[in-house]
């Protein structure tokens, strides 16, 4: 009898992460509160920083957390210019410009209350735990890893998903080299212009990454053959089930008591959002 | 086991069509090389084997390919792959796992193989390739040739009749690319594998081969014994352009054949040249770095290394020796842990960028980094506001160095050696002291590099510039460089002049040198020299 081979302990299985970040993001969309919104994003960075690895895809979680700052600081700023006017007690006011009668109903400018100030709050807040989802979800799993329990017979969408998932993380690989080789020309690297010219390099090289990568698999054979075996197949254990229950309970909880204190509800989500770092 | 017949193709909307109406045979077992231009085709006449072209790439095949009797108009790459196994040009793009043992699985999951052959074969491809020791290791923390025998162990491990390899060795120490290629040549002859490699630097793999193509770019190839194809070929190795040099009659293939034949050249001794040196320009003393934390590994120990105007100096070294790192001390943008760096006279970290660039010109090791342009006219536009010269100077000194293709070209389409020679241009017109190059010759044909060769001695005939370049490619070094400094795990472990350091290694000797090792030449332009002098 020969033995079969496992995949390493200590990593999950490569949907986890995916089916993880599923769940949360149903429980953002259904309980439709900034609380939860802020308790996830706080739950998620928490998370990415407990399963610290030195791996390129998790260090791409730097790159995420910057997005989701400018996402967070572009949201709001739209939120208190642009708008429909809101009632509410005017905090101050700024300089308004006039729109022509077309656009009838919106203001730019103006007025700020304190409605339009937290309602741009929650937008932004649910901006970014979106984002923090899926970037906690990329950093934590590994693209190639994914490639492989995806089922073959749809290989287009395996090679597709797999390509999209590996391109943010080995970006950020290149954005430090093409910044270094910025500087080489006599720029400083910061600022709109310099993010385009770092920008079009890094995307051409991601882009011939990805064609190589396709032309790889396609050589390979990925996908042709209806059976493939696994040399270290990934085992869905116990682990996987319980560290996924988590976010599970917490949803149905959710929908069982909806009266239950805010506090309390946010500290149950950051606690299910955590749970796959105590189990390694 | 390969048959071409009446093939031809062309890419749409190309200007040229890359092969037109070619037929031939290649047989089991044989080891074929693929010689051209940059551009001229080889990665596409690679790539229609498989079938990547038409299926994959496009491009509009006429004529029939055969491997192993099966069509690749009729199958696609994949239903191919237990047939041929191909390795590209970056083999790191192509990786699907992170550890070793599961990237060479991969073919044999995709076919289906049950696990208990699966493991077997594993077991076996790790040992024809040396690669035991690294099986449960990170691909990414390999070094280049490691990273290479990984790639083609992937390959291999389907157990294919062809094998395809597309420069295999162009990033690789001469050592490390010894090594690959031994192995090639010990699956052919005890495995009776067929493969085809297309490559650049045929003074490494010229001994190897049996039979040559040889793509001359306009559509038509050639196909012959090794020897048939270089008396004719425009392209080359520096044993073969010295023979011809000689007037031996004869085209030796290997170091062996041409000692048999060579000639007893005596040599008027030379006087010893002084060759004047300027002022100290780059100044590295007592310096380490390290990219961890902790420091537990350096990747330079305590370096000591004076630059002087009108010197060209080759850093070489194996890959992961920290030539790239002592490069970047230059720039400011190496973690030095002690040491001081001096760049005339001034600390790099003091340089503002706009500084910087009129001290030092760097070119890292993919050129296209410093490009963003989207033409050849606006990259070097940019290039005269970021330099903040006149504008037209980048342009001129473009002109001046090499033909242009065209001015409307996408930086990215051009040639490598275009690509070059662009970033060398948009440096240049800064009038930088120092200037730096990284891997230059990564992809160049021996065209290429004769122009660059020619660059790099402009620029150090003035005494107040230096040129430092880090390089694999010995014959560059020895038509180039004064003085070779060498770097093993981050110490310097030899400095000294061209002709000392490189006839002290049997590895690293270049062609000329080890075909007449009682003369002191280390280059073809070192003969003509000579033998111009006699005459």
């Amino acid at each position: 009898m020969i033995k079969t081979l496992r995949a390493s302990r200590e990593s999950f299985h490569p949907l986890f992460w995916w089916l993880w970040a599923l769940s949360l993001l149903v429980i953002l969309l259904v309980s439709d509160s900034t609380l939860i919104s802020i308790s996830i994003s706080i739950g998620a960075v928490a998370l990415v920083l407990m399963k610290r690895s030195n791996t390129y895809w998790y260090q791409s979680f730097r790159w995420s957390l910057r997005l989701a700052t400018l996402a967070f600081a572009l949201r709001m700023a739209i939120g208190v210019i642009i708008g429909v006017p809101m009632p509410g007690q005017v905090l101050f006011t700024i300089p308004s410009i006039k729109l022509p009668d077309l656009f009838v109903g919106i203001r730019l400018g103006g007025d700020v209350t304190s409605q339009r100030l937290s309602t741009a709050f929650d937008e932004a807040t649910l901006l970014v735990a979106l984002i923090l989802i899926f970037a906690a979800a990329s950093a934590l799993s590994n693209p190639h890893e994914l490639l492989r329990v995806l089922p073959r017979k749809y290989y287009g969408i395996g090679i597709a998903t797999v390509i999209a998932s590996s391109v943010a993380p080995q970006s950020a690989r290149s954005i430090e080299r093409v910044r270094a080789a910025r500087r080489l020309r006599g720029e400083s690297s910061t600022g709109i212009v310099s993010s385009r010219k770092v920008a079009i390099p890094v995307l051409e090289e991601s882009l011939e990454r990805s064609i190589d990568l396709a032309a790889s698999l396609e050589s390979r054979g990925y996908g042709y053959f209806p059976n493939p075996s696994r040399y270290r197949p990934h085992n869905w254990r116990p682990r996987e089930t319980v560290a996924l229950a988590a976010p599970i309970y917490a949803l149905i909880f959710l929908f069982l008591v909806p009266a239950a204190s805010s506090a309390l509800l946010a500290g149950l989500v950051v606690i299910a959002v955590i749970t796959p770092g105590f189990i390694s | 086991m390969i048959t071409f017949s009446s093939v031809s193709l062309i890419y749409p909307n190309a200007q040229r069509t890359i092969v037109e109406d070619i037929s031939f045979t290649v047989n089991e077992g044989e080891l074929l090389l693929l010689i051209g231009h940059t551009g001229a085709g080889k990665s596409s006449l690679l790539k229609l084997i498989n079938g990547l072209i038409p299926h994959h790439t496009g491009g509009i095949l006429t004529g029939e390919i055969s491997v192993a009797g099966r069509s690749t108009r009729a199958l696609k790459p994949g239903e191919l792959a237990d047939v041929v196994g191909i390795v590209g040009q970056n083999p790191v793009n192509g990786f699907v796992s992170d550890i070793v043992e599961d990237e060479i699985a991969f073919g044999l999951e995709s076919l289906g193989i049950a696990p208990e052959i699966m493991r077997k074969r594993v077991e076996e491809v790790l040992d024809l390739l040396a690669l035991a020791p690294l099986r449960r290791r990170n691909i990414s923390e390999l070094s280049g040739g490691e990273q290479q025998r990984v790639a083609i162990a992937a390959a291999l491990v389907t157990n294919p009749k062809v094998l395809l390899l597309d420069e295999p060795t162009s990033a690789l120490d001469p050592i490390a690319a010894e090594e690959v290629l031994s192995i090639l040549h010990r699956l052919v002859h005890d495995l009776g594998l067929t493969v085809i490699l297309a490559e650049h630097r045929l003074e490494r793999v010229i001994g190897f081969v049996d039979r040559i193509i040889l793509i001359h770019g306009d559509g038509s190839v050639d196909l012959g014994p090794a020897r048939q194809i270089l008396t004719s070929s425009p392209i080359a190795p520096p044993l073969v352009e010295l023979a011809k040099k000689l007037e031996l009659g004869e085209i030796p293939l290997s170091i062996r054949e041409f000692r048999k034949i060579a000639p007893e050249i005596s040599e008027a001794p030379t006087k010893a040249i002084e060759k004047l040196n300027g002022d100290a320009i780059l100044t590295i003393n007592s310096v380490s770095a390290s990219y961890d934390q902790d420091q537990s590994s350096k990747a330079l120990d305590d370096v000591n290394i004076q630059i002087s105007g009108g010197e060209i100096v080759a850093l070489m070294g194996r890959n992961g020796a920290g030539k790239t790192t002592l490069l970047k001390c230059a720039v400011a943008q190496a973690p030095l842990t002690k040491g001081e760096v001096r760049v005339n006279q001034r600390d790099p970290k003091s340089f503002t960028d706009k500084e910087l660039i009129r001290f030092v010109g760097y070119i890292p090791q993919d050129a296209g980094d410093l490009l963003y342009g989207q033409s050849i006219k606006q990259e070097c536009d940019l290039a005269d506001l970021d330099n903040e010269v006149e504008p037209g100077t980048t342009l001129a000194v473009y002109q001046e160095l090499m033909k242009i293709p065209s001015l409307n070209s996408h930086p990215r389409d051009i040639s490598e050696g275009q690509r070059l020679g662009l970033a060398l241009s948009i440096i240049l017109s800064a009038q930088p002291a120092l200037v730096i190059l990284d891997e230059p010759t990564r992809g160049l044909d021996y065209e290429a590099k004769k122009v660059l060769i020619k660059i790099l001695k402009q620029i150090a005939s003035s005494l107040d510039r230096a040129v430092l370049i880090s390089t694999h490619d010995v014959e560059l070094v020895a038509e180039v460089a004064d003085r070779v400094i060498f770097l093993a795990d981050g110490e310097v472990i030899a400095d000294g002049s061209s002709r000392e350091v490189l006839k002290a290694s049997p590895a690293f000797a270049p062609q000329v040198s080890k075909a007449l090792p009682n003369n002191s030449w280390l280059s073809l332009s070192d003969v003509e020299r000579c033998l111009s002098e006699k005459n």
